[in-house]
């Protein structure tokens, strides 16, 4: 199963394909990532992720119309398939649950830890 | 309208440079993206940015999920191989050319990487230093009353303090007081005694101001007190056998004797540093902190890192002139930056020789020469070469070769004689230049690691040059026409290559030319300074150079004079040659004039010819007084004064209570030559003290010498109680003043022969290429009855021609260039026809042994024979 597992920022990028739907394209995810979680990323990085994500088959792409701010160049939008949404889908389940797992002590300890 | 000038579209460049990595299929959407957010940041950031941005955006796509497939081939390796065989065999097949290829190529390759090493050492002088560009060296220039500057190094040392309280600016300051030429004996608890020259007397600011390396102590408190000493690794070594000597203590003897005990241990002073030592002490004199009248010391200043050394400068001369008195005149004072007190400094008193700036851009021009030379040659004989290939790129075309393919296999063939070239260059640099390591006083190596980044960077100028050499042949090859090709029809397009291959030659040869010229001039230049007239003989003559610690100067004089080789004798305290103190001299203005205190059996030791008046003389008690002078013919004339005022009181200098002095000349001796050439010959004066000395000089007889020294030894030793001797002849010390000349002279030779030798094996393989393409003419013209030297002749003489007008161009440039070096000489050597002709024989004589060779080589041949052949 290795070609399909999600790494962490393939997953950042899958969930923002997601938000963006439909207009998820390259320039506009890095914006999303930048905006939304401070990151600076190159779009040559991001450009590289989608492509991995489309070869895994997590997404599905085509070429949209042209504007004129891209020099009359069309813009290849993103949106997630099924395949996509189940790991995006495993991958929460696996986090909440996880989460749950915590001992409330857990949390105790770290409030007392922080109360000196 | 260019998309420069179209605001709103990004680098061409970048865009270009994209298309051409960039995977068609995904080009567009890249594109697009990048060309908007080009437009966005350009709004942001303005369009500088934004360019490059956009350029770091580009280069972030240099990922494999991005780049191009340039083939589908999964046989390239295989082709590759094969390459790389076909070349190989080619290599074996042409031994010969294959040599000479990759021995011209590897010395020019030697002698680069050599001279590289060499200046990037002579560049990075004292740049170890932390902050090194905030240290400066402040320095004065005397002015006398004529408004001459006199540049000099040393500075007073109320000075150091003085710059530290009054400008903020001024972080620290250090002074420095060297051995001034007296030699130190210094000595271990156990009796391991050494005479030592490096010993330097500093402040305790000293590594506030410099960093060297401190392995054992702690530079914060190392010289807090007048009893500590620091000293470097190599002498803890000869003292104690070992590195850590904290707590040790080493005895300095002298009139009184005083014992340091060591505060720290210091690395050895690199070699790129512009002053070495060994041993650190602080300074011993008292009072200094007023004293503006003594100009012994060397001044270091480290300004604070917001400080900015420009503003400073201006002030610096407001300053000192508030500390003097009221006077007419004052001397100049100024700062230089310790990194360029190396190559840029050349003032008198300077800590150490230093290097020369020009050198260093004459070495740098040297090295591309010789660099050009070698690849001019590749190219040459690359293109030589490429007829014997006609026929096999022809038939190789014919079975469908690709111009690319093609333009492969010869790039291979490149690749693989210009990488072993590389690796015999360095190899060849090791050991060509091995014995260049005295005459630059230290040795360079490319295996040194610090030097890898050299190495690499010259492999991939090597490379890149090599590719560029090579990639002429492939293309021209490649473009063959096929029917032609395979014909061996090559008349037509083989005309243009014997042009390029003529005027590469000339070029190779005008280089070589000139370099001999230069070459010559220069040698020219030394032996007219070593065999100059120096008014004085300074051959034979013995210095004892340690009489300081001697207490009975006069009986070992006298004891010495009883040898029976040992013709005279005099006491020195100082040497001429060496840097001699000056003084201010004359009335009403005093000027500055060098000086010496001498006894009355010097100047005769020395040869100094008098030309009107006598010498001193120990029977007449008031020559003792200092107030009698010996001059030089110079220094009467800049005292005003004729032949006629010998042995009147005049009045001759000011006091530093401001009454006259009087003074009186009681002889004049000729002009002498007392510095190196490069100065006008300056006034020079004696004085008779009758005291102790620093310096004993014999004129000895050379004939049986080793007994000489024996008697000598056997003197010094009964008289002083077993000191040790230390002596030197006086012509040694007068050489090292051309020592900078020699050097020059010496690397010149070298990379000239170096030059010579390629540009010699360039000819040899081309004239054996000529003489090859021509055999069966030659064959037909001795048939028809043509002589063994008419045919010789026929073939060098064109050869002789090009190479007589590569002189022809050369000699005016390199006259030019030698001419513009003379003139920092005072005396020089004048570069007459002779030179011309030195310089033009060797290239001729070359070329007519090495064409000649060949041409008569096939001109003794049997005829039949070439006749017969393909």
């Amino acid at each position: 199963m290795k070609g399909t597992q999600l790494g962490e920022f393939e997953e950042l990028i899958l969930l923002i394909v997601g938000v963006l739907y439909p207009e998820a394209y390259g320039l506009a995810i890095r914006q999303e990532i930048t905006g939304q979680i401070g990151r600076k990323v190159a779009i040559g990085a991001v450009h590289s992720a989608l492509n991995r994500l489309e070869d895994k088959g997590f997404l599905k792409s085509e070429l949209a119309n042209a504007t004129h701010e891209r020099g009359g160049r069309r813009k290849r939008l993103f949106h997630i398939t099924a395949a996509g949404k189940q790991a995006l889908q495993r991958n929460y389940e696996l986090r909440s649950s996880l989460w749950n797992q915590i001992p409330d002590l857990a949390w105790k300890h770290l409030n007392y830890d922080c109360s000196i | 309208m260019t998309a420069q000038s179209d605001g709103s579209k990004p680098p061409r460049s970048a865009d270009r440079f994209l298309s051409w990595f960039c995977k068609g299929k995904l080009l567009e959407e890249v594109k697009g993206d990048l060309h908007e957010s080009y437009r966005i940041e350009k709004g942001e950031k303005g369009r500088r940015r934004a360019d490059i941005i956009y350029w770091y955006e580009v280069l972030q796509f240099l990922r494999p999920f991005a780049l191009k497939r340039k083939s589908q081939n999964p046989n390239k390796t295989v082709m590759y191989r094969s390459y790389l065989k076909f070349a190989w065999r080619n290599v074996l097949k042409h031994k010969g050319a294959s040599i000479m290829n990759i021995l011209s190529l590897g010395v020019g390759i030697a002698c680069f990487v050599f001279i590289f090493i060499y200046l990037k050492g002579e560049l990075s002088y004292d740049k170890f230093h932390n902050d090194a560009d905030r240290i400066h060296r402040v320095v004065i220039d005397f002015v006398d009353s004529n408004q001459r500057r006199l540049p000099d190094a040393t500075t007073p040392p109320a000075l150091a303090p003085a710059l530290k309280r009054d400008f903020p600016e001024v972080a620290s300051t250090v002074r420095l007081f060297p051995n001034w030429g007296s030699k130190f004996l210094i000595g271990a608890p156990d009796d391991k005694k050494f005479y030592e020259e490096g010993l330097i007397q500093t402040d305790s600011t000293f590594f506030n101001v410099f960093s060297f390396p401190m392995i054992y102590g702690d530079t914060e408190n190392a010289l807090d007190y007048p009893d500590q000493m620091v000293i470097t690794k190599k002498a803890a070594r000869k003292y104690f056998g070992r590195e850590n000597v904290i707590d040790e203590t080493l005895t300095i003897y002298g009139d009184e004797n005083k014992t340091y005990r060591i505060s720290g241990v210091l690395e050895d002073v690199p070699v790129y540093s512009h002053f070495k030592f060994d041993f650190l002490i602080k300074i011993a004199f008292q009072n200094l902190e007023q004293n503006w009248g003594w100009y012994n010391y060397y001044t270091y200043m480290k300004l604070s890192p917001e400080a900015d050394i420009a503003g400073l400068g201006p002030k610096l001369q407001p300053f000192f002139e508030g500390y003097q008195d009221k006077s007419q005149y004052y001397n100049i004072i100024y700062s230089q930056p310790l990194t360029d007190i190396h190559l840029k400094s050349n003032l008198k008193w300077e800590l150490e020789a230093n290097g020369d700036i020009n050198n260093v851009y004459i070495f740098a021009v040297l090295a591309i020469f010789v660099l050009i030379i070698s690849c001019i040659n590749y190219l040459n004989l690359t293109a030589a070469g490429s007829f014997r290939r006609f026929r096999e790129v022809g038939i190789r075309k014919v079975y469908g070769a690709h111009k690319t393919s093609l333009i492969g296999q010869f790039m291979v063939e490149t690749l693989l004689i210009v990488s072993i070239s590389l690796v015999a260059g360095n190899m060849l640099s090791e050991v060509l230049f091995k014995n260049l390591g005295g005459v630059l006083k230290h040795d360079i190596s490319i295996l040194d690691p610090e030097n890898l980044g050299i190495f690499l960077g010259i492999c991939m100028v090597v490379l890149v040059i090599g590719i560029v050499a090579g990639l002429f042949p492939a293309i021209y090859f490649s473009s063959f026409k096929v029917a032609l090709a395979v014909k061996g029809v090559f008349n037509h397009s083989g005309r243009s290559i014997l042009g390029l291959r003529k005027g590469l030659l000339v070029i190779q040869f005008a280089i070589s030319a000139s370099m001999i010229f230069g070459t010559i001039a220069v040698y020219k230049q030394l032996q007219h300074m070593k065999n100059a007239d120096k008014g004085f003989a300074p051959e034979q003559v013995l210095v004892i150079e340690n009489m300081s610690g001697v207490q009975n100067q006069e009986t070992l004089k006298a004891e010495l004079l009883r040898v029976a080789d040992i013709s005279t004798a005099g006491l020195s305290n100082g040497i001429i040659g060496g840097l001699n103190w000056t003084t201010g001299l004359g009335y009403p203005d005093a000027f500055t004039m060098n000086f010496l205190e001498i006894d009355p059996g010097f100047i005769e030791t020395m040869g100094f010819e008098f030309i009107a008046g006598r010498n001193f003389s120990s029977d007449r008690p008031t020559d003792a007084q200092g107030i009698t002078i010996v001059v030089n013919e110079t220094g009467l004339r800049e005292l005003g004064m004729t032949y006629e005022d010998l042995g009147k009181n005049l009045p001759m200098g000011n006091q530093n209570d401001s009454t006259v002095r009087d003074g009186k000349v009681i002889g004049v001796v000729k002009d002498f030559h007392f510095t190196d050439f490069k100065k006008e010959i300056r006034p020079f004066a004696f004085f008779y003290r009758d005291r102790a000395m620093d310096y004993l000089s014999l004129k000895v007889s050379t004939s049986n010498l080793s007994q000489t020294l024996g008697a000598i030894e056997d003197v010094w030793s009964d008289v002083t109680d077993g000191m040790p001797l230390e002596y030197y002849f006086l012509d040694q010390s007068f050489a090292d003043l051309h020592a900078r000349e020699k050097r020059l002279s010496g690397i010149l030779l070298y990379l000239t022969l170096l030059a010579l030798f390629i540009a010699f094996m360039g000819m040899f393989a081309i004239a054996n290429m000529t003489v090859k393409d021509r055999i069966k003419e030659i064959a037909i013209r001795k048939v028809l009855g043509a002589t063994v030297s008419g045919i010789s002749n026929m073939i060098t003489r064109k050869f002789l021609l090009l190479v007589l007008l590569a002189n022809i161009i050369a000699c005016p440039v390199a006259y030019f260039i030698m001419q513009k070096w003379l003139e920092g000489f005072a005396y020089r050597t004048s570069l007459g026809l002779t030179l011309f002709l030195l310089a033009i024989g060797p290239t001729l004589l070359v070329t007519w042994t090495t064409v000649g060779f060949h041409a008569l080589k096939a001109a003794l041949g049997n005829p039949i024979k070439y006749l017969r052949q393909g």
